[in-house]
C-alpha cells in the first residue's frame, strides 16, 4: 500500500522521528557494555552513527540538524538533560557540528565500501563518526580554548577508545535491524 | 464513464460515498475485485476478520490510497481527480493515539487541519478554541498531549479530524484500545455529530444501533443490512471458524 | 512539556525573542576579545544575579551545568601545558574558561525566559526570505513538532522495553534492546506518515483540481 507519492511525508517523518529517537535516548540512563563491565555506554551518540547508516547521508545529517535545531530551541535532550542555546557556545560546540557533516559521510559511505555490510558499516562510522567529527570537533576547540591544536588533539584523544567501540555498535545494531525488517 | 455520474446522483451533493467496480491489490495479492458498494447511512459500521479490507476501505474513502481500477465518489466528488481535496471532506481517525497525534499541544492538533486548509495560523488557532469549547473542552488548548487520559486523547483526535467540517469521519478501531465507560462516552459524543460515520470494529456491541453494517470478507461483502441481521450472523461465523481451528490462530 | 523554558514575568521575560538572540549573539562578539580575568568574573557575578533575580527554579539550572566543570578544568591544564606552566598560561586558562562558563550562562538565560514557540517564530521569521530557495519553514516548524511530541512516546517506549526485559532476565538491559527498539522507531514513522497523509498533507494532485483549496466544505 506504499505509493510513491508519498515519499516525501515518509522521509519527513522519518527523519523527525529519528531526531526524536536521539533525544529520547539522550534521557535514558546510559547501558552498560556486557564484555567490560562498568564502562557505561551513552546510548545518545550511538543514536547519532546510526541515522547515518539507516537513514542514509542525507536524511541522516537533516535528522542530527533538526535534533540540535530543537535542543537549540530549548529543549532538554542532551545527554544528562542539557539543552538551549549554552550548549553551541560550549567548548565542544566543534563536535555537535562535526556530527552534522559525519553523518552524512557516514550515510554516504556505507552502501559504497567493499565487503561484508556489517564490515563497511563499521568504517564508514570509523571515518564519518570518528574522523570527520574530530576534524571539526578538535579545531573547534582549540580555537574555543585557545589552545595549540596538538593540546587539543591530546585532550580528545582520550574518548577515542570509547568511541571506537561506538562505531562498533553502531555497524552491528544497523546489521540485526536489517535483520528485523528485511527487504526495506 | 456513467458510474461515476450515477454515483453521483445517488449519493447526493452532501454527504454519500460510492464505489464502483473498485480493484485493488494489497501487496502481491488481489484484496478487492470488483467492489461495489453505496453507501449512503449516517452511521455505517464494518465488520470483518483482520484483514478483511475494512482499513483498506476507508483508507480509499480518505484518499490514501487510490484504486487500480474503478470509480470512488466521496461527497460529490470523484476520489481520483479530487485526491488532494479529499482530507477536506473526510476525516479519519485511527485506533492508536500516538500514531496520529502529530503536535505536543492539544490547540496545534486541533488548528493543524484549518490550516493546511489555508487558513492563516492565527484563524486556524482562533477556530480550534472555538471547536473545543463547543465540545466541553474549553481550556485545553494550552494542554499538553502527553499529560491527557487515553480517552481524552482520541477525542482530540475527533475534534481535530472535524475541525476543518468534512462531512464524512472515516474510523479505524477507534475506541478499541479505551475502557468501556470511555467508549460508551465518547459514542454518545459521536452520535450527536452531524458527520456521516463510517466505523471498522471488532466491538459488536458499539455497533447494536448503528444504520448499516456491512461485513467484508476477504475484499468482498459478506453480509450487509441492518444490525439485528448482520451483527448475529457475523458473530455465529466466527464463532464457527473459531471452532474449526481448534485451538491454532487463525 | 518538555523545554527548559521557565514560565515568568521578569523584565527578561517580557524582551522578544528575537531582541533577546541579537543582544546574545553581540555579547558573544563583544566578549570575544576579552581576557581580563577580573573583568569576565566580574561579569560572571552579574550574570549569576541575573540567575538569582529569576528565582530559586533557575539557581536550580546551574546544576545542570556540572558535566561541563572536567572539561573546563581539562582546558585549563592543558593551556598551563601549552605555556609551560607559567602563571600568566594558568591565568589566560582561566580567563578562557571563564569566558566559556559566561557565554554558556548568557545562551541559557535567553532559553530559560523565552518560549519554545516565541523561537520557533522568530526563526520562522529569519527563514521567509529563504522561501524561495527552497527553505520551508512551515515544513520546518512540523518536524519541530513532531521531535517535540514523539521525544515521549518513544522514551515510553523505550522503558517499556527495558520493562520487559527486566519481567524476564536478572542482568541489566543491554544493547540488545536498541535494533527492535529502531524497528518500532521506524514502524512508529509509516503510521505517523499515515496520519499525516490522511489529514492532506503534501498530498500532490493528480490532476489540477478545479475547486479553489481554501473554501471551507
Amino acid at each position: 500500500m506504499r505509493d510513491e507519492a508519498a515519499l516525501g511525508t515518509r522521509s519527513l517523518v522519518r527523519i523527525a522521528l529519528f531526531a526524536a529517537l536521539i533525544g529520547a535516548l539522550g534521557l535514558v540512563p546510559p547501558l552498560y557494555l556486557p564484555i567490560v563491565a562498568g564502562l557505561p555506554i551513552s546510548v545518545q551518540s550511538l543514536g547519532v552513527m546510526l541515522a547515518g547508516l539507516i537513514l542514509g547521508g542525507r536524511d541522516g545529517a537533516l535528522a542530527v540538524a533538526l535534533f540540535l535545531l530543537v535542543v537549540a530551541l530549548g529543549a532538554p535532550l542532551l545527554s544528562g538533560g542539557r539543552g538551549g542555546l549554552g550548549v553551541f557556545f560550549g567548548p565542544t560546540a566543534g563536535f555537535l557540528l562535526g556530527f552534522l557533516l559525519g553523518v552524512y559521510v557516514i550515510g554516504w559511505l556505507a552502501p559504497r565500501l567493499p565487503g561484508p555490510p556489517v564490515v563497511a558499516a563499521f568504517a564508514a562510522a570509523v571515518i564519518g563518526g570518528i574522523g570527520v567529527v574530530y576534524l571539526f570537533g578538535v579545531p573547534g576547540f582549540a580555537l574555543i580554548a585557545h589552545l595549540p591544536l596538538s593540546k587539543a588533539l591530546a585532550g580528545s584523544v582520550v574518548f577515542l577508545p570509547g568511541d571506537l567501540v561506538k562505531a562498533l555498535l553502531a555497524a552491528l545494531a544497523a546489521r540485526s535491524l536489517a535483520r528485523a525488517r528485511p527487504g526495506r | 464513464m456513467a458510474g461515476g455520474a450515477r454515483a453521483q446522483r445517488e449519493s447526493g451533493e452532501a454527504g454519500g460515498i460510492a464505489l464502483r467496480d473498485v480493484w485493488l491489490d494489497r501487496g502481491d495479492a488481489p484484496l478487492f475485485r470488483g467492489l461495489d458498494l453505496t453507501l449512503g447511512e449516517r452511521r455505517i459500521g464494518l465488520v470483518g476478520a483482520n484483514g478483511s479490507g475494512k482499513s483498506s476501505l476507508l483508507r480509499l474513502i480518505n484518499g490514501l490510497i487510490v484504486p487500480a481500477r474503478g470509480e470512488i465518489t466521496v461527497a460529490g466528488l470523484d476520489a481520483r481527480a479530487h485526491r488532494r481535496d479529499l482530507p477536506g471532506r473526510v476525516g479519519f481517525v485511527f485506533q492508536n493515539v500516538d500514531h496520529q497525534i502529530l503536535f505536543p499541544t492539544v490547540r496545534e492538533e486541533v488548528a493543524f487541519g484549518l490550516a493546511e486548509q489555508g487558513l492563516p495560523r492565527a484563524e486556524a488557532r482562533a477556530g480550534a478554541e472555538r471547536l473545543l469549547a463547543a465540545h466541553g473542552c474549553a481550556g485545553w488548548g494550552e494542554r499538553a498531549v502527553e499529560e491527557l487520559s487515553e480517552g481524552q486523547k482520541q477525542l482530540v483526535c475527533i475534534l481535530a479530524a472535524i475541525a476543518p467540517g468534512p462531512p464524512i469521519l472515516a474510523m479505524d478501531e477507534p475506541l478499541a484500545s479505551l475502557d468501556l465507560a470511555t467508549r460508551l462516552s465518547l459514542l454518545a459524543r459521536l452520535r450527536a455529530l452531524p458527520q456521516q460515520i463510517l466505523m471498522a470494529s471488532h466491538d459488536l456491541d458499539l455497533l447494536a444501533d448503528f444504520d448499516r453494517i456491512v461485513w467484508l470478507e476477504a475484499g468482498a461483502v459478506a453480509g450487509d443490512g441492518p444490525p439485528r441481521e448482520v451483527l448475529p450472523r457475523y458473530r455465529a461465523h466466527e464463532m464457527a471458524r473459531a471452532a474449526t481451528a481448534a485451538g491454532v490462530l487463525p | 512539556m518538555m523545554s527548559s523554558y521557565l514560565p515568568g514575568h521578569s523584565p527578561l521575560h517580557r524582551l522578544p525573542a528575537g531582541a533577546k538572540l541579537l543582544a546574545l549573539a553581540g555579547l558573544s562578539l563583544l566578549l570575544l576579545p576579552a581576557d581580563s580575568a577580573l573583568l569576565l568574573a566580574g561579569a560572571l557575578l552579574a550574570v549569576l544575579l541575573a540567575y538569582a533575580a529569576l528565582g530559586r527554579r533557575a539557581l536550580a539550572r546551574l546544576a545542570l551545568l556540572r558535566p561541563l566543570g572536567p572539561v573546563l578544568l581539562l582546558m585549563v591544564l592543558l593551556q598551563a601545558w601549552a605555556g609551560d606552566w607559567s602563571r600568566a598560561a594558568v591565568g589566560a586558562g582561566f580567563a578562557v574558561a571563564l569566558r566559556i562558563l559566561l557565554m554558556v550562562l548568557l545562551a541559557d538565560l535567553v532559553t530559560l525566559s523565552t518560549p519554545m514557540q516565541d523561537m520557533m517564530d522568530a526563526l520562522e521569521r529569519v527563514l521567509r526570505p529563504f522561501e524561495r530557495f527552497g527553505v520551508a519553514p512551515r515544513k520546518l516548524a512540523l518536524a519541530v513538532a513532531l521531535v517535540v511530541r514523539f521525544v515521549p512516546v518513544l522514551l515510553s517506549a523505550w522503558r517499556a522495553r527495558e520493562e520487559a526485559w527486566r519481567a524476564r532476565s536478572t542482568r541489566r538491559p543491554a544493547l540488545a534492546l536498541v535494533p527492535g527498539f529502531l524497528a518500532q522507531t521506524l514502524r512508529l514513522a509509516d503510521h505517523v506518515a499515515d496520519a499525516l497523509d490522511a489529514r492532506g498533507f503534501g498530498r500532490p494532485a493528480d490532476r489540477p483540481s478545479p475547486s479553489d483549496k481554501r473554501t471551507m466544505p
